[in-house]
């Protein structure tokens, strides 16, 4: 009873909040219209209908359930003034308490009232927002059908490559038909769309882009022609998200490659102005030529002494600006006003610290144009054309080719460390404690049909063997499939006030195997994974700063016995490398996500080469144990 | 005498005023996402709305950084559904409230997990803001670490954490 009285004052307050936000007199308001999505009727408790739109608690069942089937969340807090929803494509759509705008990845739009709140429910123009998720409120009679619609197209490119992405409300059923190599027709069956119309895109391996509405108003269609140049062919690539589709078309092998512009014409250089001296070791502008491209392109070329990593960010405001890290001018910044083309200044500049130099090249452009990157073995041309992006990226990063070291600056002192109660003459100096990650319940991260506790375990016990051959005592986490924890340690923890005791107890069990045995080293064996597969290679992470060069010893000899891609040691906020008083070091061995490091994790000779190359780092950073007399005091 | 009453005032004033000030949060503010390589990081800065209070543009930033940056960009991005519950700022330090899915469907490696934290943490702790630590809830409770994960977050978290 209590239950329904508090829901029945839900809904009044809603209804009364949504009429003071539309400025409709109790009793003058319109029932709202009918909505069907996707063949069924939703039903919100309170909708109010007014200034062409209906007003929405963001606490609505109908539109908690709306977002539901479009993937997207509502965030709101009664402290904040901001309302989000954010796509299933991870755009953001941000009304402001109060205000009659709202932006959808930044761009401001108009709202047609100024959202309100009261408490924790705030009201929201539904259409707008249903808008800003591509989907379309089409009037259909005496009801009103929302469509979901194929919201973006975008066409970029990358050096000879164009990539055309399409991206919709709701996931993309498509069909293809590949009328010739150049040619392809792609429809969407359940999607409408507001991009119909004929595109040319210059200055891309397309010749045209056709968008073409049918079907209806319940079950639309939306087909995609797209005509690549003679001699391109195109093949269908994944996309970023259920809700995109990619297409790529690019040179057929043994096609000439188009042009795109003429010999380069260098501009006369700017007077000299206080040039940085070069360091040596990184990396170096030593050429910048602009000069006009062909179709009023601006080709920026620039040569480095060697490879380099980039940064490019478009800004909303028409700027353009590629950063070029650890890179020194050679010569003295530049200020040009091209007088062709669609790039009203370009500026180089050095920036960044003496530390870390970076070389900074803008762009001001008269629109969205789109800029291809093309880098290379000697450096990266930039090409401006004088084509409006359909829906242009705004940031992206590469590299000019070659490995390219990165590091992370922190600002802040590092936190206190645990104190190092290591004693080389106590009772555990010639102990060794071999962590293997994870355990029974807790499998670890599972991929590719490996198991991360089944790869620690192997590792483990093959680095016992190596390690109790040189002389050292090695005890174990776990010497079985479990993952241990200590009645005492779950008691204190749970004692202590602190929540998710459980979990800090298992993890503070292996640490005090390390810890009580006053070890002389303490290494946790894990196995990594990440959401996308291109991430590959070894990880050693390193908490105390007598952690750091025990990790870069073992960075040495794993990487040179095990032969993985060097990711380098981390300073990492790990509980087990935190908490444990000897040096420690948490070894993330490779990727089950990575398809090369899955075929290395499959072979015992790799898990054995992993273990030889960890006992040869305990060898270079602790020697050889001490005498047993020592021990044994 | 009552001049001098009024300086010492005075001073303990501006005194007060210079060390308590934060810096100013202008038109946008940056949104940090870690790259895919899993330890580098890159600001996008995103337009605010009217709103300028700082509990305000927290709970803006940190929910632009679950969101992720712009579509189509190569990123280490926070799971799906992940949402900010709430953010509270206290001085030079918030509490943001995620909902579980931040846990993800699984357990994965410290990659992820890593990645993601510390791209919350560095836009939370941007000067403008003036916050400089991070204390982690998720549905509300404080957590030693996400549920069987690597990432040590009952304590506060600091640019200095990663």
């Amino acid at each position: 009873m209590m239950r329904s009285r508090v829901r029945l004052f839900n809904r009044f307050g809603a209804a009364v909040l949504a009429l003071a936000v539309l400025g409709v007199p109790a009793g003058a308001q319109q029932p709202p219209p009918a909505l069907w999505f996707q063949g069924t009727r939703l039903v919100f408790e309170h909708a109010v209908p007014g200034h062409g739109d209906i007003a929405i608690s963001t606490r609505d069942a109908g539109l908690r359930k709306f977002l539901d089937r479009l993937g997207a969340t509502v965030a709101f807090e009664p402290q904040s003034r901001y309302v989000i929803v954010t796509a299933q494509d991870r755009r953001t759509i941000v009304f402001t308490i109060d205000d009659a705008s709202y932006t959808v990845d930044g761009v401001r739009l108009r709202a047609p009232f100024a959202v309100r709140a009261d408490g924790s429910d705030a009201m929201l123009p539904f259409f707008a927002l249903a808008r800003s998720l591509y989907v379309e409120p089409v009037p259909n009679g005496t009801e009103t059908v929302l469509q979901p619609r194929v919201g973006t197209l975008e066409v970029r490119s990358d050096g000879p490559r164009t990539i055309v992405t399409v991206r919709a409300a709701m996931p993309l059923v498509a069909t293809t038909n590949a009328e010739t190599a150049e040619r392809l027709q792609i429809t969407f069956v359940g999607q409408g769309s507001s991009l119909a119309g004929i595109r040319k895109p210059a200055g891309t391996a397309l010749d045209e882009v056709d968008v073409a509405v049918g079907g209806s108003v319940r079950v639309p269609m939306t087909t995609l022609t797209l005509a690549g140049v003679a001699g391109t062919t195109h093949r269908v690539i994944p996309g970023d998200g259920p809700d995109a589709f990619s297409v790529v078309f690019e040179p057929r092998a043994g096609s000439a490659e188009t042009a795109l512009q003429a010999p380069p014409t260098p501009f006369p250089a700017a007077p000299p102005t206080a040039a940085p001296p070069v360091v040596t070791g990184r990396s170096t502008v030593t050429d910048l030529t602009i000069a006009p491209g062909g179709d009023d392109a601006l080709s920026v070329r620039i040569t480095l002494s060697s490879p380099a990593a980039f940064e490019w960010h478009r800004l909303l405001d028409h700027r353009w600006y590629i950063d070029l890290s650890d890179t020194t001018l050679a010569g003295p910044g530049r200020d040009e006003r091209p007088s062709f083309g669609a790039v009203q200044s370009v500026r180089v500049r050095q920036t960044g610290t003496s530390d870390a130099p970076v070389v900074r090249i803008a762009f001001t452009l008269a629109a969205d144009e789109q800029i291809a990157i093309e880098p290379d073995e000697g450096g990266l041309t930039i090409v401006v054309t004088n084509v409006s992006a359909l829906d242009a990226e705004r940031t992206g990063s590469g590299r000019t080719g070659g490995p390219v070291v990165v590091s992370t600056p922190t600002d802040e002192p590092m936190a206190s460390p645990t104190p190092w109660k290591f004693n080389p003459s106590g009772s555990g100096a010639r102990t060794i404690v071999i962590d293997p990650g994870h355990g029974g319940d807790d499998t670890g991260t599972a991929h590719n049909g490996l198991v991360e506790k089944t790869i620690t375990f192997d590792i483990a016990q093959r680095l016992r063997a190596l390690l109790t051959a040189q002389g050292w005592t090695v005890r174990l986490t776990r010497d079985s499939d479990i993952d241990p924890v200590s009645g005492d340690n779950l008691a204190r923890m749970r004692a202590d006030g602190k929540p998710n005791a459980d979990d800090r107890a298992y993890l503070q069990t292996r640490v005090d195997v390390a810890n009580a045995a006053n070890a002389r080293l303490f290494i946790s064996l894990h196995v990594n994974s990440a959401p996308f597969s291109g991430a590959r290679g070894t990880t050693f992470y390193w908490y105390k700063p007598q952690d750091a060069p025990f990790a870069q010893a073992l960075e040495r000899s794993v990487i040179a016995a095990a032969g993985t891609q060097d990711d380098g040691t981390r300073h990492e906020n790990f509980y087990v490398v935190r908490h444990t008083t000897m040096p420690a070091v948490l070894i993330e061995t490779a990727f089950v996500t990575n398809p090369a490091d899955v075929e290395l994790l499959r072979q015992p000779s790799f898990l054995q080469s992993v273990a030889q190359g960890i006992a040869n780092g305990v060898k270079a950073f602790a020697g050889a144990p001490p005498a047993s007399s020592v021990s044994a005091q | 005498m009552g001049l001098l009453v009024l300086f010492v005032v005075a001073v303990a004033a501006a005194w007060w005023f210079v060390g308590h000030r934060q810096g100013t949060i202008g038109d946008t503010i940056a949104v940090y996402y870690t790259k895919t390589d899993g330890v580098t990081l890159a600001p996008w800065r995103v337009s605010l709305g009217p709103a300028r209070d700082r509990n305000s543009v927290a709970f803006y930033a940190a929910t632009q950084c679950i969101a992720g940056p712009p579509p189509g960009t190569p990123a280490v991005r926070f799971p799906a559904a992940t949402r900010v519950l709430t953010v509270d700022v206290a001085g030079a330090s918030a509490t943001v409230d995620l909902s579980h899915e931040v846990a993800g469907s699984s357990p994965e490696g410290s990659f992820a997990e890593s990645a993601e934290f510390k791209a919350l943490v560095w836009t939370l702790t941007q000067p403008s803001l003036g916050i400089t630590s991070v204390n982690v809830r998720i549905d509300g409770a404080r957590v030693a670490t996400l549920p069987r994960g690597h990432l040590e977050i009952d304590d506060a978290l600091s640019r200095a954490s990663f």
